[in-house]
């Protein structure tokens, strides 16, 4: 049977995140804590390759303890295990961390075939983490894929590019990405979260991760974040512009060479 | 699975040296972003008097490296193989983890397109160091360290990242933001060109099948018709293409009618979707939400035709037009139909 990794990522819920209207940074207090929306997608390609072949799905992320939440929300939609990461070592990591952090943890588990991981978070969106994972693992990745299947042995993907779409195979082990709304997310049912309230998650520190603190978290991350500025916001103009009066404003774009007189024709 | 790459050493600093830039390109078509790359990789090599480095990886890229060295470049690495006719992540992330160890870049950028970022951070883990992502600031200072600059937090402030220990210092940038290369007259650049053999093992990925989509590159378009939620449904989109064919502009579009299907996802701005700076950016029926500004704030003059005078999209208007755009859009035809009209000769019937 299949052994099916999916890395999801507890965050802020975007749709809550408000703005604050004076200085212009996020008000994250008010949201709720959501699965990031792309990883529910991944779990769905995990599910329906669950379905299709029989596969265990382990669930894992790396996070403060309340993320368990997250991970048994995936149990309630049909995956089999939930393992939180969970250490003080583990805070303030940038990506290379993480994905040395989440690699030692699939390595731990063994015999992983698939991996599966949102394309990019909805907080620091980064998109660094799959790629970054696969890289630690040695293993081939599919990122960015609009649909993913399971056949004969290999994992069948489209990915999905700014130029066109890329149809590709590979032989598993490998890494894939998905991207966000690429499929419908199946709801939980209460009998899988009451399994999964029953069943728990395990929770793996560095120890477990045979890591020393010092590679992870923030001392085991290259970069830093020197400074954070409110974005300078050019300034506008403002010119209320009546509707008779749209040739008043014509004439200025025509006469800052925006447009031609009469049109391009 | 093989061993994981545990501590990693601070690296020598005073051996890095140069910035580098990974070249994208289908076929020979080299990709705007990286031509955006190659601009940015030149402005800062050059600050520092320093070399600009460029990977160019294909089966055959002599076109591909002379134009990138015509665009700047002073040093253009070329992998050759028919094996690596298309982009694939395992053999195109081994050639340039293999270039960075030789030629040691104290900076290595890429665009943040699709591959770049499929790319990006195996080479920071292969090469063991730290990678910003998606930047729209890059700067150098004296002593030679990255200023990598990135929009978070709904694109409202700007975090500056630094990889302190590490090198090279890596960072993706957004397409659509930094100006592309032109071209220099007469510049002399050295292409170094490598045949590789590609080892079997990384070769396990089968590309079945590209399927080319038309995209509408509105990053080099000098004027974009944009609508949103506003106008209710595909038909108004329709009258924007008027207004757009007619003044040689290009049609854009917020998310939502994205999502609805009124407009395919190439003509999307913002955050997720192209970033543009147009000289004219007409907003239409879009209320402003900070991941479309993202996309579209640093045209040069923006008009915005909402209902709503209270529209967050006011705040970043040049001209300010309140009124349903069913009647605006018609009438601003007019106006620019007639504004020929003005100024040609007055002519008998
Ligand atoms: C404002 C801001 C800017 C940042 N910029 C950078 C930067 O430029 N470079 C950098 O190295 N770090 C950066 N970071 C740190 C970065 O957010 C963390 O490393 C984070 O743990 C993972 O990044 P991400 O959210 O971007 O993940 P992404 O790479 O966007 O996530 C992709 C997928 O990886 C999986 N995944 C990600 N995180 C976890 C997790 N903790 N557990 C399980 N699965 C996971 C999920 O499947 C997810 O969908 C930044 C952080 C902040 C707050
Ligand atoms: C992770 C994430 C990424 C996102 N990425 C993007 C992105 O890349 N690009 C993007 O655009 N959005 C993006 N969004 C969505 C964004 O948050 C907003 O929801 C979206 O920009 C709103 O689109 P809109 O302005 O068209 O619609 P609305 O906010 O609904 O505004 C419609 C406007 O039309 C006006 N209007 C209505 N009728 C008329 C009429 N007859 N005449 C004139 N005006 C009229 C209304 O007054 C209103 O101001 C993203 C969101 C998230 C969470």
């Amino acid at each position: 049977m299949l052994n099916i990794v999916v890395m999801i990522k507890q965050v802020p819920d975007s749709s809550e995140v408000e703005i604050d209207p004076v200085k212009m940074t996020l008000n994250r207090t008010k949201a709720r804590n959501v699965v990031n929306a792309s990883d529910l997608n991944a779990l769905e390609y995990a599910l329906q390759i669950k379905d299709k072949v029989g596969a265990t799905i382990t669930v894992i992320s790396m996070g403060p303890p309340m993320a368990d939440s997250a991970i048994i929300e995936c149990m309630a939609r049909g995956a089999d295990r939930g393992i939180l990461i969970t250490d003080r070592a583990f805070a303030g990591a940038d990506t290379y961390p993480t994905g040395l952090t989440l690699a030692a943890t699939i390595s731990k588990i063994g015999n992983v075939d698939i991996i599966f991981g949102g394309d990019e978070t909805t907080d620091s969106s980064t998109g660094h983490v799959g790629p970054g994972v696969a890289e630690f693992l040695g293993i081939d990745q599919i990122t960015y894929a609009k649909t993913v299947d399971y056949e004969d042995g290999y994992v069948v993907a489209t990915r999905e590019l700014e130029d066109g779409d890329e149809i590709v195979k590979v032989k598993p082990p490998v890494l894939v990405t998905v991207l966000l709304n690429s499929n419908l997310p199946r709801h939980q049912s209460l009998r899988k979260k009451i399994d999964a309230l029953r069943k728990g998650v395990e929770s793996w520190g560095v120890n477990e991760l045979g890591l020393k603190p010092e590679w992870v978290g923030l001392r085991g991350s290259p970069t830093i974040v020197r400074s954070m500025k409110t974005i300078k916001e050019i300034e506008h103009m403002k010119k209320k512009i009546d509707i008779d009066h749209l040739g008043d404003m014509v004439k200025e774009l025509v006469d800052k060479g925006l447009i031609k007189a009469g049109g391009s024709q | 699975m093989t061993g994981l790459i545990n501590a990693i050493p601070a690296t020598n600093k005073d051996e890095y040296k140069n910035v580098g830039v990974y070249i994208e390109h289908r076929g020979d078509e080299l990709k705007r972003p990286s031509i955006e790359m190659i601009g940015i990789g030149k402005q800062l090599a050059r600050k520092v008097n320093e070399k600009l480095i460029c990977v160019v990886i294909g089966d055959k890229v002599d076109g591909i490296a002379k134009e990138v060295g015509e665009y700047g470049c002073d040093i253009v690495l070329a992998a050759e193989s028919p094996e690596l006719a298309e982009y694939r992540t395992m053999p195109y992330a081994e050639i340039i983890g293999g270039y960075i160890q030789e030629y040691k870049p104290n900076i290595f950028l890429l665009a943040a397109t699709r591959n770049g970022r499929d790319l990006a951070s195996r080479i920071a883990v292969k090469s063991r160091t730290g990678i910003t992502a998606d930047c729209t600031v890059l700067d150098i200072d004296e002593n030679r360290t990255l200023l990598a600059n990135r929009p978070t937090y709904g694109e409202s402030t700007l975090a500056e990242i630094l990889c302190r220990n590490h090198r090279p210092q890596m960072a993706t940038a957004r397409p659509g933001i930094f100006p592309p290369a032109e071209k220099e007259k007469d510049h002399k650049y050295e292409v170094i060109k490598k045949k590789v053999d590609v080892d079997k093992k990384l070769l396990g990925k089968q590309i079945l099948k590209f399927i080319p989509r038309k995209s509408t590159d509105l990053t080099s378009a000098k004027i974009v018709v944009a609508g949103g939620l506003g106008l209710g449904g595909p038909d108004g989109f329709k009258m924007l293409e008027e207004l757009a064919n007619l003044i040689g502009g290009a049609v854009g579009s917020s998310r939502p009618p994205v999502d609805l299907g009124w407009i395919t996802r190439d003509h999307q701005v913002g955050q997720t979707g192209q970033s543009v700076r147009p000289d004219l950016y007409i907003a239409v029926g879009i209320s402003g939400k900070p991941q479309h500004i993202a996309g579209m704030k640093f045209s040069k003059v923006i008009v915005s035709i909402n209902k709503d005078p209270n529209a967050e999209i006011t705040k970043y208007s040049d001209y300010i037009i309140t009124e349903d755009y069913r009647k605006v859009i018609p009438a601003l035809i007019d106006a620019i139909k007639n504004s020929k009209k003005a100024q040609a000769p007055v002519q008998k019937a």
